[in-house]
């Protein structure tokens, strides 16, 4: 048997995901696939295992900068450790994940498997469109304004770090 | 523009966009920062009654979109309260009729490579709060998929050669089954040596190989040269046989 976790990065917070136990995760794509635009349906496949929401909007921001980099940030780091169970020789932990960058940081750091198969991105696309229900006290308007304040202060600081650079034209 | 009270507002066939009636007709929408122009565009208040609704021209020679518009498009598949992602958004100036058109209950999210052109991105959202603002590469969707929910509609204008891939590759993660995707073809950015309409069957036939299914094809004569902008929809609906 495989226990099988899916890592899901939002601006508000890191949430992983517990999929269904199965043999083979190959096996798994026709029904993620005919169940991802139903909540109901989706729920019994995949259900919320755990969420850290980010302390402050400084938090947010350094998290965000080290995911967009394939860097295992300190959170992500403690919220993996607490919550995905160790790997057994029964039973084997894979742990889907968006970007295998950051996938290549956890295998190293913590020694969990992890995969970025068709099928870990169609579990992701099912918890993209459902991550409001799944949260509890998280609605489509408020999972909106997460990302709208950490989009300005992502991107602000982006224009900053390069101040120099574009401006540098000669008329 | 002078004498506001010979211009009366009728709305477009696209919900969110409207048409003023005046002198001359122009296509504008409905301010969402009433009092202030983004890009030095004509404003028009209308009274209402009591209320003052005002309403910014949207110049098609500006903007893709609008030129769409104009040239009769379908369907924009934008509308109140839609989630776009727009990619290609320079510094906003589409970008804050999009944020119109989808209303406060719609979210625009603004992607950007260039810093120069991002900065004025930034302080368009600023004052715009549904525009979320993202300075990155849409060729790494990954590096900006905290930021982005799933969206209804892709519209793209990224003028790159790879443009069809940029596009698949963002609608995988964050275009929902059965949503848009909205994309103006600059024919010289993709092959300056073919001709257009060999350029355009191209990416339609790419497009195809990504489950993204065109519906609608235009050119943007006579406001732009060699351009068409690409409508369709995304992992359509398996219709029951």
């Amino acid at each position: 048997m495989v226990l099988f976790y899916a890592l899901f990065e939002h601006a508000a917070g890191y949430a992983l995901l517990c999929v269904q136990e199965i043999e083979e995760i190959g096996l798994l794509l026709p029904q993620v696939e005919a169940s991802i635009t139903n909540f109901g349906n989706f729920n019994k496949i995949v259900k919320l295992a755990a969420f850290l929401p980010f302390k402050s909007a400084q938090a947010a921001l350094e998290n965000i900068n080290a995911v967009s980099e394939g860097i295992l940030h300190d959170d992500l780091r403690v919220f993996l450790e607490t919550h995905v169970p160790q790997s057994k020789k029964k039973k084997k932990v894979i742990l889907g994940v968006a970007d295998s960058k950051i996938g290549a940081a956890i295998l190293e750091e913590l020694g969990i498997q992890c995969q970025t198969t068709h099928v870990v991105a169609e579990v992701l696309r099912g918890v993209r469109l459902h991550f409001h229900l799944l949260i509890k006290g998280l609605t489509r308007q408020s999972a909106g304004q997460a990302q709208l304040g950490l989009g300005h202060s992502y991107s602000r600081a982006k224009v900053k770090f390069n101040v120099n650079r574009a401006d540098n034209m000669i008329i | 523009m002078g004498g506001g009270r010979k211009v009366t507002i009728e709305p477009h066939r696209h919900e969110g966009v409207f048409i003023a009636r005046g002198k001359e007709d122009a296509l504008v929408t409905k301010n969402m920062v009433p009092g202030e122009a983004v890009y030095g565009e004509k404003r028009i208040t209308v009274e209402d009654a009591d209320t003052k609704i005002e309403y910014r021209a949207w110049n098609p020679f500006r903007s893709k979109l609008a030129a769409a518009i104009l040239g009769g498009i379908d369907n924009i598949h934008m509308k109140p309260g839609t989630h776009v992602l727009y990619l290609g958004a320079a510094s906003g100036t589409t970008v804050s009729h999009v944020s119109d058109v989808v209303g406060p209950d719609g979210l625009v999210y603004a992607v950007e490579f260039s810093h120069r052109s991002g900065r004025d991105l930034i302080n368009v959202a600023k004052k715009r709060t549904n525009i979320i603002p993202i300075i990155e590469d849409a060729r790494h969707p990954q590096k900006y998929r905290m930021l982005v929910g799933m969206v209804d509609v892709i519209f793209a204008d990224v003028a790159q050669p790879d443009q069809t891939r940029i596009v698949a590759i963002n609608a995988h993660h964050f275009l929902r089954n059965g949503g848009h995707f909205v994309i103006s073809i600059k024919a010289n950015c993709i092959d300056s040596t073919a001709q257009p309409e060999a350029v355009f069957s191209q990416e339609v036939k790419k497009m195809q190989q990504e489950n993204m299914k065109p519906q609608e094809q235009l050119t943007l004569e006579p406001y732009e040269r060699d351009h068409a902008v690409v409508v369709g929809i995304y992992r359509p609906p398996k219709t029951k046989k």
